[in-house]
């Protein structure tokens, strides 16, 4: 069967060991104007970095104060939680370990990528189950899904 | 013939072992290479001990006071063991003494208890300690908390503080094994840092969290009635801004790698082997293991020297906690009781 579509040109094309950098991190503006001159083209391509430089607890502070997301900073990352939840199975971006350290940790930028996976548990309560330290992953997971939908 | 023991060293095992054999009557020459008795816990004025974070004179003053104050046990500080001759039951030992000279004694045994040194993290460059002036060590940390005060080097009040755990540690550019305390001692100092200076954040950074037996309840309570945070990772490089700290590493949990400005770094130090082990390997004749520690005739019975009236007692053996010295100054003051009743029955047999 033919390709129907057009091939799209790749974003960040000219950028060497292009195949390093996710395309969400490349900013690449059809136009950009500074201050009235045109200066589209190659010098508006910007790379986010990948490193982390900042923690900040401000929402795992929300998240403790919705239901069910009290008992957050029990965690210790074993990943029992995620070894019994039938959605992470199927979907590695929902990952319940994960998505409370990030959350913990304040790691934003990350959880811009993933936040709409956090949607995916189906509150079947496995990982409440499962958790050693009561953290209450399936409770945390809603909390977490208000927290990120609500403004702070 | 003298009927007492040479005990080297004066901090928790070397104090509990000559305390055991005063106690059964046996004289004890203690001999203690600085100029006061206590060890490692006294002369880094740790303020409490893990695991409950118990002021450390409710166990450190009983144990100096049962020495100090008894009368068969002699005490010589400022001193070290020079040279020792003769044989098992009948020892002649060489005790110099700054400023005294060197005096000779008669002992049936000897106990090793020289005790450990805390790593000297300026040994790895990548943390910048000796350097940066707000990258310390736990030892030193547990004496500001000692006196109430821990502020940065220009006196601001730090906001952002992370433990480094497992420096000069698990490392084969310096250490390979395992202090077995660090990861406790950083808690307990995280929890401590939290009740003095309120609204702090605090980062552990650990490899493995290894808060063994009951020590366990530290890590918890750390998290869950303290807040305390956990990364796990490794720093690869701090660098000095001049007001703050840039720390590099990564959190291995989300394969993020981070760079982040924080007040004050604390290194887990290690335990390494003391100045003292060494001297007391080489008066003693002892193989110390490849790690510096002195090694015992099997790796499970510790006060066993392999030398015939030559006892072993705590961290000059293997990193171990302050209960374990003392247990250990116990066991090797009980051998070498049975030893000194022995040769004095052999003695009078004649």
């Amino acid at each position: 069967m033919a390709d129907a579509k057009p091939k799209q040109e790749r974003k960040g094309r000219f950028i060497v060991e292009r195949e390093y950098i996710d395309d969400s991190r490349i900013h690449e503006p059809a136009k950009l104007d500074a201050g009235g001159i045109d200066i589209s083209g190659r010098w508006g391509l910007l790379i986010e970095p990948r490193t982390i430089t900042s923690f900040d607890h401000s929402l795992m502070r929300r998240v403790q104060r919705e239901p069910g997301g009290a008992y957050i900073q029990r965690c210790f990352q074993c990943g029992n939680c995620t070894a019994a939840c039938p959605t992470a199975g199927e979907h590695p971006e929902f990952n319940p370990r994960y998505f409370i350290h990030v959350v913990r940790m304040g790691y934003l930028g990350e959880l811009e990528r993933v936040r709409q996976h956090v949607y995916r548990c189906a509150s079947c309560g496995r990982c409440s189950e499962a958790c050693p330290r009561d953290v209450d992953p399936a409770g945390v997971m809603t909390a977490i899904g208000t927290a990120i939908r609500r403004k702070p | 013939m003298s009927e007492s023991v040479i005990v080297m060293g004066g901090g928790p095992a070397g104090l509990r072992a000559a305390a055991d054999l005063a106690a059964l009557g046996i004289p004890v020459v203690l001999v203690e290479r600085r100029g006061e008795l206590g060890g490692a816990p006294i002369r880094w004025k740790y303020k409490t001990l893990a695991p409950e974070l118990r002021p450390t004179e409710e166990v450190m003053d009983p144990l100096i006071a049962a020495v100090a104050k008894h009368p068969l046990v002699e005490v010589h500080l400022d001193a070290h063991v020079e040279r020792v001759s003769g044989r098992a039951g009948d020892f002649r030992v060489a005790v110099s003494r700054s400023g005294a000279g060197t005096r000779e004694f008669g002992a049936r045994a000897v106990i090793a208890a020289t005790g450990f040194e805390h790593f000297d993290a300026s040994r790895d460059p990548r943390y910048e300690y000796g350097r940066a002036a707000n990258v310390i060590g736990i030892h030193e940390l547990e004496g500001m908390l000692n006196t109430g005060r821990v502020v940065c080097k220009d006196g601001r009040k730090p906001e952002r503080i992370a433990f480094v755990f497992c420096v000069g540690s698990r490392d084969r550019a310096t250490n390979p094994w395992c202090c077995t305390v660090c990861c406790g001692v950083s808690i307990k100092q995280g929890i401590e840092l939290k009740q003095l200076l309120g609204d702090v954040e605090i980062y552990n950074i650990y490899i493995d969290v290894r808060t063994f037996g009951l020590w366990e309840q530290l890590y918890w309570e750390s998290m869950e009635k303290y807040g305390i945070n956990f990364i796990r990772g490794r720093v690869s490089q701090i660098f000095d801004t001049g007001k703050q700290l840039l720390v590099k590493g990564e959190d291995t949990l989300v394969r993020g790698p981070f760079e982040v400005l924080l007040d004050m770094v604390v290194l887990a130090v290690g335990i390494t082997p003391g100045e003292g082990t060494a001297q007391a390997a080489k008066v003693l004749g002892l193989t110390c293991n490849t790690f510096g520690f002195l090694q015992p005739r099997h790796p499970n019975v510790h006060y066993d020297s392999g030398k015939d009236g030559v006892f072993l007692a705590g961290a000059c053996v293997a990193p171990m906690s302050i209960e374990e010295a003392i247990l250990a100054g116990s066991a090797a003051a009980m051998q070498a009781a049975k030893f000194v009743r022995a040769a004095a029955l052999q003695a009078k047999a004649g």
